[in-house]
């Protein structure tokens, strides 16, 4: 256990450190620089800034002097905020995307695995047929076109709910389900398959046959191994709900990592663009390393130690 | 029925999910505050460090500079309660009010502006607009480390006097100090907090406001200063700016009362708005000029046929008329239509019709025809609006039988590409000072690489500089005026149009008055 | 494969009808901006922001270009981007796939422990610097989406050619004095080419998201070019007056997007029924998973 945990940990970490590595040195072919903007800088104010900002050096020693700040968990100067630390503006920024995204995927895989269940219970019947229709239709709407038309009926029209910002938990709501909707569609399908394989499977019939209460067979018998792929599709979901996160975080004017991102990006601000790369990977490793630990528990045929790629 | 389990486990998951985050947000503010949809986040409220025009929005409420101006957009005193010009006009002497305090309530003394000037153009604090103080005796050449900042010709004679000397005369020197370039800084402050000094909650200014509380991305707070010296005219409890990049978004929190007032909205909005919010619609022609460029050291754009046969294909009424319908003013010259007392000698004369046959002639002449046609990338910056002009100027130029191909980038990298000359044509925007020269000065051969095109006429540049030298206002817009015609006569740049902000803001709030710079202070406007 | 193909697409009223409709589609893509009486960049300054008429079926955008013209040539670049990417992704899946299954022993290991990595990877941020650096046109848009949706497929053709690899008539081939490249291109790509096709197919509707996404954020096609993604963001921005912007390109974007899906169901069903390899899910773009 400890072995394959260390490993895995491993792994993560050399992972995290290539994509510091390619992200650093993408950035620096990059053409423009941070430091243009509407009105224009004179060629020494210029010298001072990036001497300011040690990009008159080697490339080497930026990317070892970046490497040395990441080890002490130093994340730099936001090139663009000059008056916040991209540590700053980070611990400010990741709590929003946590909530929105952590709310979107718990809404997600637990209304999917639900409506799943719902579905592959009354296989073939009407239930199953409009559940199976409406999830493969809602991966139809993407969050570009569903965010803007959630905001139109329910802040601008009804006005129910607040159309932007992040001040208190009502302005959690539309964000959190707009990001959700397609992996609802996609956690319901994919619970659907599962229940319907494993309510075939010879234990669970014959619990059935036994005249087990329905709700008892599910809960004991079906959901328990149903759940395994749910599980599993965790991990790469969580990966994937970024790039819906950015949109939303865009559309909804919400202070995220996202926003961070894209902004970051289009600004040159190399510095923030890195941090909030590193952060996004770090979340997305642990996490999937949680999803990992989860998953050889809840699969008993899973030796620990060994890879799981021999399925 | 599986229905208690799925639900128990439902809320297993939110509660999981919902750990994570807890960011709670001050209460919402009070009735007095107002919200002001400010179009994106500043980068920095030092105001010598600053770039963008939505940070001088909030350094305008923040501090208040030697002059400032009123609700209406005119110049008036400010920090200085009077001022006088020597008669060579080389020699400016402010006298600062009695009262002026900072918000910690130390006074504001002359002191106080010498050490803020001479900050400003050391080299050290890498001010990126520090030659907006350029005109001042010996600034470039302290700003470029050949002189110490001792060397700048500010001086404090007194507490309550500052004298600047110019470098060459420069009449309009009243409107340029009420950039926060020209903003005094509070040296008590900055020597003991160093570069932390613009934190929330630490930050000190003299302005009618101070910053209370900066979340990145979300919110700036300011609240009276009780030390301003006009305090007693300060109606509102507090002022929230929000960072709206997208107009879409701000126009959505607008409508649902989240915004008092925004600079921009969708133009695709604008007949709904017309019909809608009619008396919330504030359509405010800036003081700017949108213009295309042409890089003159690329072949053909170096051959002055081709770019007069450009220049001329495009119809400016239509762009403003039938594309843009938000009221912009269509511009043949580069000075802005509103600027006072400047008329310009650049107009247009002909009918369409005949333009576009001079044109298709001006390109025959140049080589080119409908078995050779011309092709232009045009570049842009990435938006709806500018996309939408970009669209319909290549579609003009289709009828002269010209290609177009259209690259839009972003704000920074298309001004980062068009600094270093990489572009064909591409479109170009200048605002700011309510004066020509402002914007005669974009093609002087030697005002560096805002001069996108490289233009270079030697007759032009001494026009200009004999405007320069001339202390005299009168005799100088002559010269100005003399100086475009003999530019744009090689046409360098085609001017559009001026650009109108569109702008909603509730129609309860007073002292909002239309006003060509588009300021409006805090300190004006109140709840009705 | 062929039967398995036919069956699975005239199967059923709404697979049929995906099919019919996807055909439609295509065909509307080729043939509308060709037939249409104006051009992608053509202006009629009398029509700006008009909504649908019998001149412009679809209504005008923005700068007054024809929304019918402009929504079936966007069809034309975001399928040719979807085609595109996942032929990159055929390029490097399958080759990937079929060495780590061929050599097997700790190089497949290896090799499926990059894949397991690289699937906890947001590759969108990727996709969005490389955009951001490289400038923005279509054939790196294609290809760093291609480069990044080539995980699934992997997967898939690594399963089938250990079976394949497995089979007897491998061994007898080999005993035969086959070479290794004839073994690869005899018997194992024949059978590895049904599911990789099915896979790849998969692929689209994923790519064709993603792309709609990047153009969202505004760093997508550029003018006077379009792609649904383009047209759906320049719409849902004027969505209040002007809803034909947004309703045309949206609803031909989820009938497309609608339509893969339930073809590529059904697919997988009968790829799924045919052989025991189970894939794990796809996270292209904004991938929808497998329902195994």
């Amino acid at each position: 256990m400890t072995r394959y945990l260390a490993g895995r940990l491993l792994a993560s970490l050399v992972t995290l450190w290539a994509v510091v590595t390619v992200v650093f040195f993408l950035l620096r072919v990059a053409p423009g620089g941070p430091f243009d903007g509407e009105r224009r800088l004179t060629p020494e104010v210029e010298a001072n800034l990036r001497a300011a900002y040690h990009l008159d050096e080697p490339l080497l020693d930026q990317y070892g002097r970046y490497l040395g700040m990441l080890l002490r968990g130093d994340l730099g100067p936001s090139f663009r905020s000059k008056d916040f630390t991209v540590g700053e503006l980070i611990a400010g920024g990741l709590p929003v995307s946590l909530t929105i995204g952590g709310l979107a995927l718990a809404l997600a895989a637990g209304l999917g695995v639900a409506a799943g269940t719902g579905a592959a219970l009354a296989r073939d019947g009407p239930r199953d047929r409009w559940l199976t229709f409406a999830a493969t239709a809602g991966l139809a709407f993407p969050p570009i076109v569903v965010a803007p038309l959630l905001v139109l009926i329910f802040a601008v029209v009804l006005g129910w709910l607040p159309a932007g910002g992040f001040t208190t938990p009502a302005h959690v709501v539309l964000p959190a389900v707009a990001l959700a909707l397609p992996y609802l569609a996609a956690f319901t399908r994919l619970a659907r398959g599962s229940v319907v394989q494993t309510l075939a499977l010879p234990h669970v019939r014959t619990a059935i046959a036994k005249g087990l209460p329905t709700r008892r067979v599910v809960v004991r018998h079906v959901l328990p191994t149903a759940l395994i792929p749910v599980v599993s599709f965790l991990g790469p979901a969580a990966a994937a709900l970024l790039a819906g996160s950015m949109v939303i975080e865009e559309v909804f004017s919400l202070p995220g990592l996202g926003r961070y991102f894209v902004q970051g990006a289009l600004n040159r601000d190399y510095t923030l663009v890195m941090g909030t790369v590193v952060v996004y990977a770090t979340a997305i490793l642990a996490f999937n390393l949680a999803v990992d630990l989860l998953y050889t528990r809840l699969d008993p045929r899973i030796r620990l130690g060994r890879t799981r790629l021999g399925e | 029925m599986p229905l208690l389990l799925v639900v128990f486990f439902f809320l297993v998951c939110v509660g999981v999910g919902g750990g994570g985050g807890g960011v709670g947000g001050p209460p919402p503010p009070d009735a007095r505050v107002l919200r002001i949809g400010n179009g994106g986040e500043p980068e920095t409220l030092d105001p010598h460090r600053y770039n963008l025009r939505l940070e001088e929005t909030i350094l305008n409420d923040l501090f208040v500079g030697l002059t400032t101006f009123d609700a209406h957009g005119n110049i008036v005193p400010g920090a200085a309660e009077r001022w006088s010009v020597s008669d060579d006009g080389l020699t400016w002497t402010f006298e600062l009010r009695a009262e002026g305090k900072w918000s910690d309530g130390h006074p504001v003394t002359a002191r106080d502006f010498v050490y803020a000037f001479r900050r400003l153009l050391d080299p050290r604090t890498a001010a990126s607009l520090a030659h907006f103080m350029y005109p001042i005796a010996n600034a470039a050449a302290v700003n470029a480390g050949e002189q110490p900042p001792e060397a700048l010709g500010v001086r404090a004679p007194s507490e309550r006097t500052v004298v600047v000397d110019l470098e060459r005369p420069f009449p309009f020197f009243a409107e340029r100090l009420i950039y926060p370039t020209g903003y005094p800084v509070p040296a008590h402050a900055i020597e003991r907090l160093g570069d932390r000094w613009v934190k929330p909650g630490r930050m000190v200014s003299n302005g009618a406001f101070v910053l209370e509380d900066w979340q990145p991305h979300a919110h700036i707070d300011l609240r009276p200063n009780p030390h301003f010296h006009d305090i007693d005219s300060v109606a509102l409890s507090g002022v929230r700016y929000l960072p709206t990049a997208d107009s879409y978004a701000a126009f959505n929190r607008y409508r649902a009362g989240e915004i008092d007032a925004i600079g921009d909205f969708p133009s695709g909005e604008m007949d709904w708005v017309r019909e809608h919010l009619a008396d919330h619609l504030r359509l405010t022609p800036l003081v700017s000029i949108m213009y295309l460029v042409f890089n003159v050291t690329k072949p053909p754009f170096d051959d002055a046929r081709v770019r007069e046969a450009l220049g001329i294909a495009i119809d400016r009424e239509l762009l403003t008329g039938r594309v843009m319908q938000s009221d912009e003013v269509p511009s043949p010259s580069l000075v802005p239509p509103m600027v006072p007392g400047y008329t310009s000698a650049v107009t247009v004369v002909e009918t369409r019709g005949q333009r576009l046959e001079r044109a298709r002639r001006l390109l025959a002449e140049a080589g080119y025809g409908s078995d050779n046609p011309l092709d232009v990338t045009l570049r842009y910056i990435s938006g709806v609006e500018s996309k939408r002009v970009q669209v319909a100027i290549s579609a003009m130029w289709k009828d002269i039988g010209v290609v177009t191909t259209l690259h839009h980038t972003e704000l920074k990298s298309h001004f980062a590409d068009l600094r270093q000359g990489d572009f064909e044509v591409a479109q170009a925007g200048w605002f700011g000072e309510n004066n020509p020269e402002h914007y005669l000065n974009l093609l002087v051969s030697d005002t560096g690489d805002v001069n996108y095109g490289r233009f270079a006429s030697a007759a032009f540049d001494a026009l200009m500089d004999r405007a320069h030298a001339q202390a005299d206002l009168g005799r100088r817009l002559e010269l100005l005026r003399e100086a475009e015609s003999v530019g744009l006569a090689e046409h360098p740049v085609t001017p559009l149009y001026a650009v109108t902000i569109r702008g909603l803001v509730n129609p309860r709030i007073g002292g909002w008055h239309a006003n060509p710079r588009n300021v409006h202070g805090a300190r004006y406007l109140y709840w009705k | 494969m062929k039967e398995l193909l036919r069956d699975a697409v005239l199967g059923s009223a709404w697979t049929r009808a995906s099919f019919v409709t996807l055909c439609a589609v295509v065909a509307f893509a080729l043939l509308v901006p060709a037939a249409s009486p104006w051009a992608l960049d053509d202006v009629d300054w009398n029509a700006i922001d008009q909504a649908p008429t019998a001149a412009h079926w679809f209504g005008t955008d923005g700068a007054g270009r024809d929304l019918l013209t402009r929504t079936w040539s966007g069809g034309r670049v975001s399928l040719s981007i979807a085609l595109l990417a996942t032929a990159v992704s055929v390029l490097i899946g399958v080759p990937y796939g079929a060495v780590a299954g061929l050599l097997g022993g700790r190089v497949d290991q290896a090799m499926m422990r990059v894949v397991d990595a690289l699937y906890a990877l947001p590759f969108v941020l990727f996709v969005i610097l490389l955009v951001v650096v490289f400038g923005r046109n279509p054939y790196l848009l294609f290809v760093a989406l291609g480069a990044v949706s080539w995980l699934d497929l992997a997967r898939i053709v690594r399963g089938q050619t250990l079976a394949v690899r497995q089979e007897a008539y491998i061994d007898a081939a080999r005993a035969l004095g086959a070479g290794r490249a004839r073994i690869v291109l005899r018997h194992v790509l024949p059978n590895v080419s049904g599911p990789a096709l099915v896979y790849a197919t998969l692929t689209i509707p994923g790519v064709i998201l993603a792309e709609s996404f990047i153009s969202f954020l505004g760093l997508g096609i550029q003018e006077p070019d379009a792609s649904w993604g383009v047209l759906i963001s320049d719409g849902a921005r004027a969505m209040q007056t002007s809803w034909w912007q947004l309703v045309f390109p949206a609803g031909v974007l989820a009938v497309t997007l609608l339509s893969c899906n339930v073809l590529g169901d059904r697919l997988r069903d009968a790829l799924d029924r045919r052989d025991t390899v189970v894939p794990r899910t796809t996270v292209a773009g904004d991938g929808a998973p497998s329902g195994s």
